[in-house]
């Protein structure tokens, strides 16, 4: 046991000396969650801006823009009346906007004497961005309100947002920052243990730690268990951080702290696998490079897999990562520790076989 | 009669294509300086290796404290040091941290004084605080023998320990090596460094191909094998070499000098005056004692290049 814990300490004092590892283990998740959080986290829908050129200028196209504004799905900005539309448009690279035509106000006193009229709002933008979708929803919206009040009606169908009996009420950053810890439990141990038992074996450490009375089983157990203390750490900054920042309301469970100790298991051992068989180091790197960046995105560290082509669905259900992202989500966001529980024995059977394939892979002698 | 530390008989270590080592046979007894010598590829590592218990001989018998090293490797692994080949250091520890991590792989619990004592022993108290990565060559084999000793090993195996150091941190690791000695501790030192086995050694088996082809202390090895000492004619080139057996006298070119063996000490006098009255052009003539490289020259073919044996 002093054994493991001196390799423990030693092995940790290097890591945390060497900057990189650090980086990449404690920092580099923390980014990742303030970018991804500060993008999407605020309200879990993002404004678009929406400019608006209003010709009209009158009380109603006033009022029109006015509840565009009060949506929050839309900032308007205004394009001058007497400016050329289209042309405004190209000069100024602008991905959508709405043009309010002159008579805009006489349509609707017309319509509301009981005469007949039309009026027609402009909306262009490209169609291809995020910001003309939330922008036509927002337009159609307020333009239904307006035909409803010019004929006297009011609205028979309403909805109202509730959460699920049980169901945390949770925002992006509830979602997201167990995908984020899915993706560090990855990332630092499989490209972390490569690099080391690549360096261990080229710098013939092995060899020298086999002149020690510490066993291959004990080194092994020594790099799990400090991989396993530094994915804590790692965890506590990115929670702290989820709930200063972003009052995140996701839950460490114990169930999570067992997933994140099998999954630090499973790639500490996948990382061995490849650090031991793959004689050369820079092989090894690009090998866990080929393997970890695809299942970071395929396995729904960034975005749930659901939201993925069918095919794509399917092969995610051969990656390890998988099922501690739908894991940690099921017990931390939904609080569903049956499902996730359901991941932990998935997730355990691929540590075992990469543990064993490893122990066996891993030769104090020589030849 | 004292049981030897390491016993080593008819021992083989074969490779698919290749056997590393061909039936060698020695011992070596408590307290000696023991040193493996040959060129590169001569099968010294792997000799050590397999005494080290880090690797399995194909046949024969290999005892190493009294226990057989297939078997029971790890009964006396805390009671050796291993100082392997090309050792580096764990670049981001500090010597001192390195030395005590070594101790508890070792179930030591090693004081401060004792660390600063062995950091002290090896001379490297004021750069105990350093990094290993900016120590410089001589200092990292120091650390490395350092680490070796941590578990007060009864036998140390150092392999290759000068390798690659300057001319300056090679002799201050000899008297490192010699302290040890002095302290009672059973040393195998393998080296393709002439000079440094002829220093060190109390006893020297010279491998070649695997086997052992000369064994003995170096003095016995001069004399059986050295040819006795020589006269050297130097920059007395092929007219020199001419001009001696035209009086019949015995000699041989190396480079430009013209070397004459003289293997009885007391014809070296008569010798002399022979040469002096013999008309050829030389730039200085110079006695010398036989040394190792002679006994290369002779058992295994090989020289001396830029200090180190090539085959």
């Amino acid at each position: 046991m002093n054994r493991v814990l001196a390799d423990i300490k030693a092995f940790g004092i290097q890591y945390l000396r060497s900057r990189v590892g650090t980086f990449f283990a404690l920092v580099f998740p923390i980014l990742l969650i303030l970018l991804f959080g500060a993008i999407f986290g605020s309200s879990g829908t993002s404004r678009a801006t929406l400019f608006v050129q209003d010709v009209d200028n009158k009380s109603a196209s006033h009022a029109f823009i006015d509840a565009l504004n009060q949506t929050n799905l839309t900032t308007v900005q205004m394009i001058p009346g007497t400016a050329n539309f289209s042309q405004y448009l190209r000069d100024h690279s602008i991905n959508v906007a709405l043009q309010i035509p002159a008579g805009f106000q006489e349509a609707l006193e017309t319509a509301q004497n009981g005469t007949r009229a039309n009026v027609t709002l402009t909306l262009a933008g490209d169609q291809t961005q995020s910001s003309y979708g939330i922008a036509v929803s927002a337009v159609n919206a307020i333009a239904a309100k307006f035909n409803l009040e010019v004929v006297g009606a009011s609205p028979v169908v309403s909805v109202e947002l509730t959460s699920l009996p049980g169901l945390r009420h949770f925002t992006y950053i509830d979602l997201f920052l167990p995908g984020i810890i899915g993706f560090t439990i990855l990332s630092t141990p499989l490209f972390g243990m490569t690099a080391i038992c690549s360096e261990y074996r080229s710098r013939r450490y092995f060899k020298l730690l086999a002149t020690t009375k510490l066993s291959k089983a004990q080194w092994l157990a020594s790099k799990v268990v400090f991989h396993i203390l530094l994915l804590f750490a790692s965890v506590a900054l990115m929670v702290l951080v989820g709930i200063f920042v972003f009052s995140m309301k996701a839950v460490v469970t114990p169930m999570a702290l067992i997933l994140i100790m099998a999954g630090t298991l499973e790639f500490t051992s996948l990382g061995m696998v490849l650090g031991i068989f793959v004689r050369d180091p820079e092989t090894g790197a690009a090998i866990a490079n080929a393997i970890g960046f695809p299942m970071m995105f395929l396995a729904g560290s960034f975005f749930p897999v659901d939201a993925m082509p069918a095919f794509l669905q399917t092969g995610a259900r051969f990656l390890p990562l998988t099922y501690i992202n739908e894991g940690l989500r099921a017990t931390m966001t939904f609080a569903n520790d049956t499902t996730a529980l359901v991941d932990l024995g998935i997730t355990m059977v691929f540590a075992v076989v990469f543990f064993v394939v490893a122990a066996r892979g891993l030769s104090w002698k020589s030849k | 009669m004292v049981e030897p530390v390491i016993d080593v008989r008819d021992l083989v270590k074969r490779y698919a294509d290749l056997t590393a080592v061909d039936g060698i046979s020695f011992h070596v007894d408590p307290g000696e300086m023991f040193s493996l010598l040959g060129p590169n590829g001569a099968g010294k590592t792997t000799t050590v290796e397999i005494l080290e218990g880090l690797r399995n001989p194909t046949s024969g018998d290999a005892r190493v404290l009294g226990v057989d090293v297939r078997s029971g490797y790890r009964k006396i692994r805390e009671r050796v040091g291993v100082l392997p080949q090309d050792f580096e250091p764990f670049d981001r520890l500090k010597p001192r941290e390195a030395i005590a991590y070594w101790a508890a792989l070792f179930d030591r619990a090693l004081g401060d004084t004792e660390a600063a004592d062995l950091i002290q022993t090896v001379g490297l108290t004021d750069r105990a605080d350093a990094l290993a990565m900016n120590l410089s060559g001589g200092e990292k084999r120091r650390l490395g023998i350092a680490m070796s000793l941590v578990g007060r090993p009864e036998l140390v195996f150092l392999d290759e320990p000068t390798t690659g150091l300057d001319p300056g941190a090679r002799r201050e690791l000899w008297g490192l090596i010699r302290q040890l000695k002095r302290q009672g501790t059973t040393i195998v030192l393998t080296t393709h460094y002439l000079d440094e086995a002829e220093q060190l050694a109390d006893d020297v088996a010279i491998m070649n191909h695997g086997k052992v082809v000369a064994h003995g202390s170096p003095t016995q090895l001069i004399n059986d094998y050295g040819g006795g000492s020589a006269i050297v004619l130097a920059g007395a080139e092929d007219a020199g070499l001419g001009a001696l057996r035209a009086r019949g006298i015995t000699a041989e070119l190396q480079g430009t000098d013209v070397v004459v063996r003289v293997p009885v000490a007391g014809d070296m006098r008569r010798m002399l005056e022979k040469l002096a009255s013999i008309e050829m052009p030389l730039n200085e003539i110079y006695t010398r004692r036989a040394s190792l490289e002679d006994v290369f020259l002779k058992l295994v073919g090989a020289r001396m290049q830029e200090g180190v044996l090539a085959a």
